[in-house]
């Protein structure tokens, strides 16, 4: 079977139509099931009552936020190395994506702080980091729109995603230097080892429910950024819509 | 299941809201995107070569 | 060809030295207007010098990025460039030290001076002139990615500021965090460790991002 010519964007483009509902209905059931074990299953906690509940968004949010950068810095740099064109149209569409999750985990994570900590924001390592990589995602999607050329504007994202992910370690890093030099004294962080079962279990169903979500969403994006750069395409016509 | 989350109901609706709201945004933004392409697809000119109808810009 | 380089950027500054003084100037301005803004009370000021320096640093740096490849995109210069037969990575590098010593030594120079008007120490202000010494290299290495990205874009300087100020935050925890750590009474030692290894990376790879940047650019 040759699967090379799924490199081509238009013939990509059925494949992921096809794709699509196998990822967004299960997203939709596994959202349905994990917020109902999250909320009707999982025990009231013995520390924050039932304020920690919002974790089951939080958490799986926070992790796509930094997963969906990783992975699209990966398709940037491989469309750029191998100049391939799909691979920079995936990196381009999971962008908003990431960004919009990674918002969320700042949202939710204020609304988290405000009762189990006392502010609504507050500087410690994570929501700092957080909070950077909001501002690396928006850098990409900002160089992206203000670039014409299409080609140019992969390229580009490519340079500045590899150069940011390569940064985000040493930010995590750094930031977390600097909280545990300025720590004040009523910042405690929720102790994950001695997590219950069922709270787990809420958690990760939410996180699957969170990914396959993102798939949906981006194979969506994909084909319309396909749509709109290979008009041109002839061969749109034989591949089918 | 305690509704008012034993007083802590305004943080934990409300993170639910804004985190229903920011994908709610995302999917209805995706899905004006996707019928503006769905008519540049089945526009009867499609193998030409056009003006693109939409920018080449990344969008939301 | 890598004299050279620097050579003619120091020129081509001298004869625009206002560019050069006006990005200086706001520098001082910016630092100034914090006691302004915050009150006088010199035990608060201390605190807050470190930050406030640092960030007009960053802030003034970002106002001169803009130059680096502008002027010879505009006029051809910087096509030509890339067509020699030397590596561009020397090519950026020399830019980027010129950059360094035109954009940057002035506020490291005038950064004392400015610590003054807070109330600062002596040790705390040698401290501030060495962390800066070492820390506005990669301003400028890092800035040129940043750059090298947007030659010939509309609204470059903003986007410029969006794209390179995230990166900027490490030196900034580093730099801001070991002055403060002297004015504390611990040790500097680690941060500026930390500055001087973020320092070599920033050395090592940044003109090579910014060389692949500048290709794509100019295409």
């Amino acid at each position: 079977m040759n699967l090379y010519k799924y490199a081509s964007p238009v013939n990509f483009y059925p494949l992921a139509g096809k794709m699509i509902p196998w990822f967004a209905i299960p997203a939709a059931l596994l959202f349905v099931i994990g917020l109902y074990v999250g909320f009707f299953v999982a025990p009231t906690d013995a520390q924050q009552g039932d304020a920690y509940r919002i974790m089951f968004i939080h958490v799986p949010a926070a992790w796509m936020g930094m997963l969906l950068y990783v992975l699209m810095a990966i398709y940037a740099g491989v469309g750029w190395a191998f100049n391939a064109r799909l691979s920079s149209m995936m990196a381009s569409s999971i962008a908003t994506t990431g960004a919009m999750f990674t918002f969320i985990s700042l949202v939710t994570g204020s609304f988290w702080g405000k009762p189990t900590w006392g502010t609504w924001w507050v500087w410690d390592a994570r929501m700092t980091s957080t909070l950077i990589l909001l501002f690396l995602y928006i850098g990409f999607l900002s160089l992206q729109a203000s670039i014409d050329d299409p080609r140019r504007a992969d390229r580009a994202g490519a340079v500045l995603a590899l150069v940011g992910v390569i940064n985000v370690p040493i930010i995590y890093f750094s930031v977390q230097w600097w909280n545990t030099l300025h720590q004040g004294a009523t910042i405690r962080i929720l102790n994950k080892p001695t997590i219950a079962p069922k709270m787990l279990a809420a958690m990760l169903i939410m996180l699957a429910a969170c990914w396959l979500y993102s798939v949906a969403v981006v194979l969506v994006r994909l084909r319309c950024t396909i749509v709109e750069r290979e008009q041109n395409a002839a061969r749109f016509a034989e591949a089918g819509t | 299941m305690d509704w008012s989350m034993g007083g802590y109901g305004f943080y934990v609706w409300g993170s639910y809201f804004f985190a229903a709201l920011a994908i709610g945004l995302e999917l209805f933004s995706l899905s004006r995107r996707k019928r503006s392409c769905a008519q540049n697809v089945n526009k009867d000119d499609r193998g030409k070569i056009t003006e693109a109808k939409s920018s080449y810009v990344a969008q939301a | 060809m890598f004299s050279w380089i620097v050579w003619r950027e120091l020129i081509l500054a001298w004869r625009r030295r206002a560019d050069v003084l006006s990005t200086v100037f706001f520098f001082v301005i910016v630092v100034s207007l914090f006691p302004l803004g915050i009150g006088p009370e010199a035990q608060l000021l201390r605190s807050i010098a470190p930050g406030v320096v640092w960030v007009a640093a960053l802030l003034a740096s970002m106002l001169s990025l803009g130059r680096l490849f502008a002027n010879d995109y505009q006029d051809g210069t910087l096509e030509q460039l890339l067509l020699t037969p030397q590596p561009l990575y020397l090519v950026v590098l020399a830019k980027t030290l010129a950059h360094w010593l035109i954009a940057e030594i002035p506020l490291v120079l005038i950064a004392p001076l400015l610590g003054i008007q807070f109330d600062l120490s002596q040790d705390t202000l040698r401290l501030l002139f060495v962390t800066l010494l070492l820390g506005t290299p990669v301003l400028s290495l890092i800035g040129s990615v940043g750059a090298a990205l947007t030659v010939g874009l509309r609204n470059s300087g903003v986007l410029i500021s969006i794209l390179v100020l995230p990166l900027y935050i490490p030196v900034l925890i580093f730099g801001a965090g070991g002055v403060e750590a002297s004015i504390m009474g611990t040790s500097p030692q680690s941060h500026i460790y930390l500055l001087a290894a973020i320092t070599v990376l920033s050395l090592t790879f940044a003109p090579w991002a910014a060389a692949a940047a500048l290709r794509i650019s100019l295409e």
